[in-house]
């Protein structure tokens, strides 16, 4: 990372964390939990630029791991307050309500479906692999919209936000100082793994997969962990999106929710570390901004993102930065 | 009988895949270009047919209009942002055309507002008909299995006999040895693209016809389509026919019978339920396993 | 004589109705050139995909070292020593000179799971790297981009890449193609460095080269090997002269 990109970053960071302490401060409560919601996204998408930006690997379907996360929140948490247990077969699986157990669950279960997406979709390429990364995730949409136990179409709400050791949670700014550390230590994780053995042969796999073949490696082992790594890290931000509005619904899981996800991290530029936190805070600002403007802010999101793409393709932080390998 | 009758909605809901899948397929494997706002086109052309049937009293002219609509404004967006696409990667594709449905969804939602519209059928359609055996057949239904095997029979025509089909397959092969023979590219493939549009905004008016016009419609169908595109495999009007009956057979028959087959051993809520999600999910499992056996389609070209 | 480091035993592969490789067996060993060739459609790509194990033969076998390697992947291939190199494009462009030959010898080492440590600060990468480029003179090139470099340069970073790889054979398709007359004398030094390394199978239609540098040659005409031996008796050889050289003669 040049010292310029990695200073780029850590404003982006520093603005977030300025923007949330600073609402509360001057009593904006609905500000922080804007900022929340920007470094929930963000962390999404950060997740996926892993997979994207780094691996080269166009997935349309993070909303499944995305919304996974979601899931495994709101079932743990509702049956710990309904005081059931969630399975008793082959073991018993209690309901809980603290972050810390919840987190590994639901990064443990996106992994495994993206781990099982992965080893399909990776069998193919290009167009292939975004239709099938979409077609995947739709599946599991479906499944949410038609399996009752949980809400089927109206969504799954708990009603006490999880609990996390020495914090009170309901405060906005205490949540978001949760979800922004995770996602400064993923932004760290991201920065270290792609700087690593790892991140040389997963980069040049994007490059040049004949030579990365030559030279030994098997991309098809590279990308798949890649792609269960991004599906982990957009499961975790699912987890606290669920927390966020304690309530989750098969919307988490449906392809606009792949598209926001992409857009934040293209938005912000692909491949840079805090591309996606940047796209997300201009993303939640414009529908801020716009939406009492204008019952059709979408359509105006649309055109801006038009332009950006056909006229910005390196995003924000390209036109900013103006450095590659940022 | 129930089971023949489920054969025909399968069959039909197939044929309506097959019209938006065939002009996703041709755009991809002539264009290279991955299409999201494929689905615009298709809500297009239900929205031309609801409007100006319901201005003129006249189906027939809304059907007309919702080729016209679809056709026209698959050319101007192609004219104006896709052909700056073709040499982009997926992922430039992929943003600008979910950025055209955003702009497509809203902008519909401002001309004709959020509640769903509905189509009355002529007379001649709106009946049923005894078929022989003594299945008695919704005629609209059997009117879009009709259109849909016209369509597929005047594609293979097309691609197969034509000048223009000639061009089209030398364009999938060599982009620049088309060039080089003379054939204006830019036009051929806003010609292309128009004539997907028009078949998306047709299987848009017919289904449109048989539930209702609404924003949105169009992306469940997208999804399908590409499902079939990924079965039948890229560039394939063949692989996007095999593909879209074996997905519309698939689904209809899953949700048809997949309830019924848990009733056997389970109580019956449980069974529909069980059923149902699981019967959502078949067309994805059918995917899958294509995937594993030929990763590029059943008619796809060997990587 | 010494032992083969490769060699090919009845290999045969089908394309439909095509029979692209037909019964070929041949073999490579220590220190020597040899040279493939044969006219156009003869199968000698089809041949060193089957080597390199990006396809599968329908019969026959590949041993490499003394060990079947029929069941392995390219990558895997690859690592245990043979090398294909010399393709068009075979550097990362983006990657600067060290960080692609540290790929090299990442993928060499067989561990391409570090997650955390930086590879920049790894000296189990970074050392070799700079040795392998110093050794292919390219000290203080180090931090150039690949797609900075000059042409020259660039194939002295695809050898220092190669030697990365610590090669047991090469394999070699078509090194001078695209090459004017000067590239053509650069590759003829490359191949007598690469050839200290390790032995080389050639795939080559520059005859000149061919006879130039090949210890023995095999002639490959319509999927089948017509004829092996030294310059001299594939010069003198009946058969090859009629399918194969008269045309060019």
């Amino acid at each position: 990372m040049s010292r310029g990109g990695a200073l780029a970053n850590a404003l982006v960071f520093a603005a977030l964390v300025a923007v949330a302490a600073g609402a509360d401060a001057t009593g904006n409560p609905y500000i922080v939990t804007l900022a929340t919601k920007v470094a929930i996204l963000g962390l999404a998408g950060v997740g996926l630029n892993l997979a994207l930006g780094y691996g080269g690997l166009v997935s349309f379907g993070h909303a499944a791991f995305f919304g996974i996360g979601g899931y495994v929140t709101a079932i743990l948490a509702s049956h710990a307050a309904a005081g059931t247990p969630v399975i008793t077969f082959p073991f018993t699986v209690a309901g809980t309500a603290e972050m810390l157990a919840i987190w590994p669950a639901a990064i443990l279960v996106s992994g495994l479906a993206a781990l099982a997406i992965g080893a399909l979709s990776l069998r193919t390429t290009g167009v292939y692999f975004i239709m099938v990364t979409l077609a995947f995730a739709q599946m599991l949409y479906y499944f949410a919209v038609s399996w009752p136990a949980y809400g089927g179409e109206d969504g799954l709400s708990f009603y006490v936000r999880n609990s996390f050791p020495g914090a009170n949670t309901f405060a906005p700014l205490q949540f978001f100082a949760i979800c922004a550390t995770l996602l400064g230590g993923a932004m760290i994780l991201v920065a270290l793994l792609t700087q690593s053995r790892f991140g040389l042969a997963l980069r040049a796999a994007k490059e040049n997969e004949a030579r990365v073949i030559a030279v030994g490696i098997r991309p098809l082992a590279v990308r798949l962990t890649a792609f269960v790594l991004s599906g982990m890290v957009a499961g975790l931000a699912g987890a606290l999106f669920a927390d966020l509005s304690r309530f989750v619904s098969p919307a988490m899981l449906s392809w606009h929710m792949s598209g926001e996800i992409m857009v934040f991290v293209i938005l912000g530029g692909v491949g840079r570390l805090a591309g996606p936190i940047a796209g997300a805070a201009v993303f939640i600002a414009l529908e801020y901004l716009l939406g009492p403007v204008s019952d059709h802010w979408q359509a105006l999101l649309g055109l801006l993102l038009l332009v950006i793409v056909l006229f910005a393709p390196r995003g924000l932080m390209g036109l900013v930065a103006r450095r590659r390998h940022v | 009988m129930l089971l023949a009758e489920q054969v025909l909605n399968g069959l039909q809901y197939g044929m309506m895949l097959f019209l938006m899948a065939a002009g996703l397929t041709l755009v991809f494997g002539v264009m290279g270009l991955i299409n999201l706002a494929h689905g615009s086109l298709y809500m297009a052309g239900a929205f031309a047919c609801a409007a100006v049937a319901a201005l003129t009293g006249s189906f027939w002219l809304g059907l007309a209009a919702s080729l016209a609509a679809a056709a026209a404004l698959g050319a101007l967006v192609e004219v104006v942002v896709i052909r700056r696409l073709y040499a982009r990667d997926h992922l430039d594709q992929v943003l600008a055309t979910f950025a055209l449905i955003l702009v497509f969804s809203e902008g519909t939602r401002w001309l004709f507002g959020s509640f769903p519209l509905y189509l009355s059928l002529p007379p001649v359609l709106s009946g049923a008909v005894t078929l022989p055996g003594g299945l008695v057949y919704p005629a609209f239904r059997l009117a879009i299995i009709g259109t849909g095997a016209l369509v597929a029979i005047g594609l293979f025509w097309l691609i197969g006999r034509t000048r223009l089909g000639i061009r089209i397959r030398a364009g999938e092969a060599d982009r620049e040895m088309v060039a080089a023979l003379g054939v204006d590219i830019a036009t051929l493939y806003t010609i292309v693209f128009a004539l997907g549009a028009a078949l998306a905004g047709l299987a848009g008016a017919l289904v449109g016809s048989v539930q209702s016009v609404q924003v949105g419609m169009g992306e469940p169908v997208l999804i399908l389509a590409f499902v079939t595109v990924v079965i039948g495999g890229i560039g394939s009007i063949k692989g996007a026919l095999v593909g879209a009956l074996l997905v519309g057979m698939t689904d209809t028959l899953g949700k048809a019978l997949l309830p019924a087959f848990f009733a056997r051993f389970m109580e019956a809520s449980a069974a529909t339920s069980v059923g149902s999600a699981l019967a959502s999910m078949l067309i994805y499992v059918l995917m899958a396993l294509v995937l594993v056996w030929r990763p590029t389609g059943l008619y796809g070209a060997r990587a | 004589m010494s032992e083969p480091i490769l060699s090919l035993g009845h290999l045969s592969k089908t394309f439909g109705a095509l029979t692209a490789t037909d019964d070929v067996s041949l073999d490579l060993r220590p220190g020597e050139i040899h040279a493939l060739i044969g006219p156009n459609g003869a199968g000698k790509s089809t041949l060193i995909k089957l080597i390199a194990g990006e396809l599968r033969p329908d019969s026959g076998q590949v041993t490499f070292e003394g060990q079947s390697i029929d069941r392995l992947g390219p990558a895997e291939r690859a690592r245990l020593g043979l090398a294909r190199s010399f393709q068009v494009s075979s550097v990362i462009p983006d990657f600067t000179a060290l960080e692609n030959v540290m790929l090299a010898v990442a993928g060499a080492s067989g561990r391409t799971f570090g997650f955390v440590r930086p590879a920049l600060r790894d000296r189990r990468l970074t050392d070799p790297a700079f040795f392998h480029l110093a050794h292919a003179g390219l000290s203080g090139r180090e931090a150039v981009p690949a797609r900075a470099l000059s042409h020259g340069e660039r194939r002295r970073l695809e050898i220092a890449m190669a030697l990365a790889m610590r090669p047991r054979a090469f394999l070699l398709d078509e090194p001078m193609a695209g090459m004017g007359a000067e590239g053509a004398r650069d590759l003829t030094a490359i191949l007598a460095e690469l050839k200290a390394e390790a032995p080389i199978l050639l795939v080559e239609h520059d005859m000149d080269a061919v006879f130039a540098l090949a210890d023995r040659i095999s002639v490959l005409v319509y999927g089948r090997i017509i004829a092996t031996g030294t310059v001299a008796e594939i010069r003198a050889n009946d058969e090859v002269r009629r399918s194969y050289l008269g045309e060019d003669a």
